[in-house]
């Protein structure tokens, strides 16, 4: 196991102070200062694609999947194993580029900035990604499995039919044959 | 950037808490959080009562831990006092929250886990207050190898000899075994003591290799002078169920056993510790954890006895989805446990009790409910009664007695 050697590699970069989150206000005022607010924030910080995870987003992920196969990694940067798992899946992707794989990381969405580091590390920046959006996490984790109790990394695979399966822990090469039905290069 | 400084207002009208079936007018003021520091805005908050049954609660907001009295049981707090005026990124969650514990003296002490770059590291801090709260001295590093390494989840503890006990999950070993290209499951437990109520700590004692890196570590008496611990270890390559050591004040393990055997062959994060008091009747160890292993599903109780140096009357408390954080308490001997619980709705905090040291149990019976985000539940013991601390976003801070004198009485 290579998990280790892993974690060094991944001890190298700084952690970039986050951003203010802005949401819109109430009054009408609010809600147009906020919205040129959040223009501006979106234009000039958010260089990412981050969309946020809410108690909707998982059906609509699947919609966008409807009668594929597709693998979902649930993430967190407050999690070492998740960085084994994003390097892993970071080489996979180099070879598979065509490998359907979301991304959902588990930390706040106002903690955008350091989450996206951690992918850029692993060139999984540019792969649909979202982060949790609501503080009621335990309403987003129940809308994604009410049988994940939390724990991280956390992958699911839907296959066609979108039966699924899903593990706990860091994602193996022969997890992914195995869910896909073929062989997969790294 | 954290979500305290986003909650606009909080608390308006009367807060709907069920507690023992009675519906509770738990709070009625309003706070608004983005110009008030305020236990109802802060993050992950510990409380304790001192002699004198004054509350005193500790709580992060904007990168700054504060520390709030009240001298109504929680209805109102004095005006929160800093206890690092330079701002520095204090863990606040469910796992990793600062502590506090005040001492007989009214020395208040103070510790959490300062975040520091690079990833996954973090510092052991320590500050205390000689004034009454008034003022704290300058904050301390109380991990002594001046490593940018892990040193995380602490947990701050005092014993009847007054031994102020801090223990913490340390990745110094993982860095060593790293530099020399070899392999290293998980981290370490350590602990440091001071037997000078904090002027001084000892060097860092090294429990066990090997623990899981992300959970709680709970503490309990062992005697006047030593401490039982419980923590989440790796057994074998992946086996993550929980370990329950004695340390003394000089740095030695007396002895160390399995607490649990679930069997959780997982490479992650539960993010989930356990929680332990010693029993006043028969002086084992109450314990009570989660687990997704081969064995068993859920929450979990048991009684540890360090004679048969096993745990036993293990019963399976929640096995439902969503049902997490267990914490446990005991108030006239009777033993108290709460946790948390989602049923795709709404989150609830739920309680049982055993009237015979943990053989049996009541049914479970809600104490409150939240539509929104909230911490995990703790219970804060005073000699009338246990209390309910726990952060949501709905009500902001609750702090609400549940047990009374008519259950007290009953469970004699």
């Amino acid at each position: 196991m290579n998990m280790a050697m892993s974690f060094k590699n991944s001890l190298i970069k700084v952690r970039a102070s986050p951003v203010t989150d802005i949401r819109p206000k109430k009054s009408v005022t609010w809600q147009r200062l906020s919205f040129v607010l959040l223009l501006v924030v979106a234009s000039n910080s958010h260089a990412d694609n981050f969309k946020p995870f809410t108690a909707d987003s998982f059906a609509e992920i699947k919609q966008g999947f409807q009668g594929s196969e597709f693998l979902v990694g649930l993430w967190s940067v407050d999690c070492p194993p998740c960085l084994v798992e994003l390097n892993m899946m970071g080489a996979v992707l180099e070879k598979n580029p065509d490998l359907p794989f979301v991304l959902i990381s588990t930390d706040p969405i106002a903690d955008r900035d350091s989450a996206v580091e951690f992918l850029e590390d692993f060139n999984l920046q540019d792969r649909e990604s979202w982060m949790f959006a609501d503080n009621f996490v335990e309403r987003l984790r129940y809308s994604i499995d009410p049988n994940w109790f939390g724990e991280l990394p956390r992958s699911y695979f839907f296959d066609s039919n979108h039966q699924v399966q899903s593990h706990s822990g860091i994602m193996t090469m022969e997890l992914l044959a195995g869910w896909f039905d073929r062989e997969i290069e790294l | 950037m954290k979500r305290e400084l986003l909650r606009r207002s909080l608390l308006s009208g009367v807060a709907a808490l069920f507690l023992q079936g009675f519906s509770v007018a738990a709070l009625s003021q309003s706070v608004d959080c983005e110009t008030n520091t305020s236990i109802h805005c802060g993050s992950a908050p510990s409380a304790v009562f001192d002699s004198d049954g004054r509350l005193w609660t500790t709580f992060v907001q904007n990168e700054q831990v504060f520390v709030s009295y009240s001298d109504d049981r929680g209805k109102s707090y004095s005006e929160p006092v800093v206890v690092n005026p330079i701002p520095e990124d204090a863990e606040h969650n469910g796992e990793n929250r600062p502590k506090i514990i005040v001492d007989q003296d009214g020395t208040i002490y103070i510790s959490w886990t300062l975040k520091t770059s690079p990833r996954f590291t973090g510092e052991i801090r320590f500050s205390r207050s000689l004034d009454g709260g008034k003022s704290f001295e300058a904050p301390r590093t109380i991990n002594d190898d001046n490593l940018f390494a892990g040193h995380r989840f602490e947990t701050l503890y005092q014993n009847q000899a007054g031994h102020l006990y801090l223990t913490w999950i340390d990745k110094r070993d993982l860095e060593t075994h790293l530099a020399n290209d070899r392999e290293y499951a998980g981290a370490a437990v350590y602990y440091a003591v001071s037997k000078d109520q904090g002027k001084t700590f000892s060097k860092n004692y090294r429990v066990a290799d090997h623990s899981c890196e992300c959970c709680r570590i709970a503490i309990a008496p062992h005697g006047p002078e030593n401490i039982a611990i419980l923590w989440r270890q790796i057994f074998g390559e992946t086996t993550r169920d929980h370990a329950i050591a004695v340390l003394t004040p000089d740095g030695a393990t007396l002895e160390t056993h399995r607490a649990s055997y679930d069997e959780w062959k997982i490479n992650a994060c539960p993010h989930h510790g356990p929680t332990m008091v010693q029993s006043s009747q028969s002086g084992d160890y109450h314990m009570s954890w989660f687990t997704n292993g081969d064995l068993h599903q859920g929450i979990y109780y048991g009684k540890f006895s360090f004679d048969s140096q096993q745990a036993e009357q293990v019963f399976r408390v929640d096995g439902n989805p969503g049902a997490g954080h267990p914490y446990l308490g005991e108030f006239n001997e009777t033993l108290h446990l709460i946790w948390k619980g989602f049923d795709g709705e709404q989150s609830t905090v739920q309680l049982i009790r055993s009237f015979n040291d943990g053989a049996t149990w009541t049914d479970p019976s809600i104490l409150a409910t939240t539509t929104q985000g909230s911490d995990h539940p703790l219970i804060v013991t005073h000699d009338d009664g246990l209390y309910l601390s726990w952060q949501s976003d709905e009500y902001g801070y609750v702090f609400q007695k549940f047990t009374d004198q008519s259950e007290s009485l009953s469970s004699d």
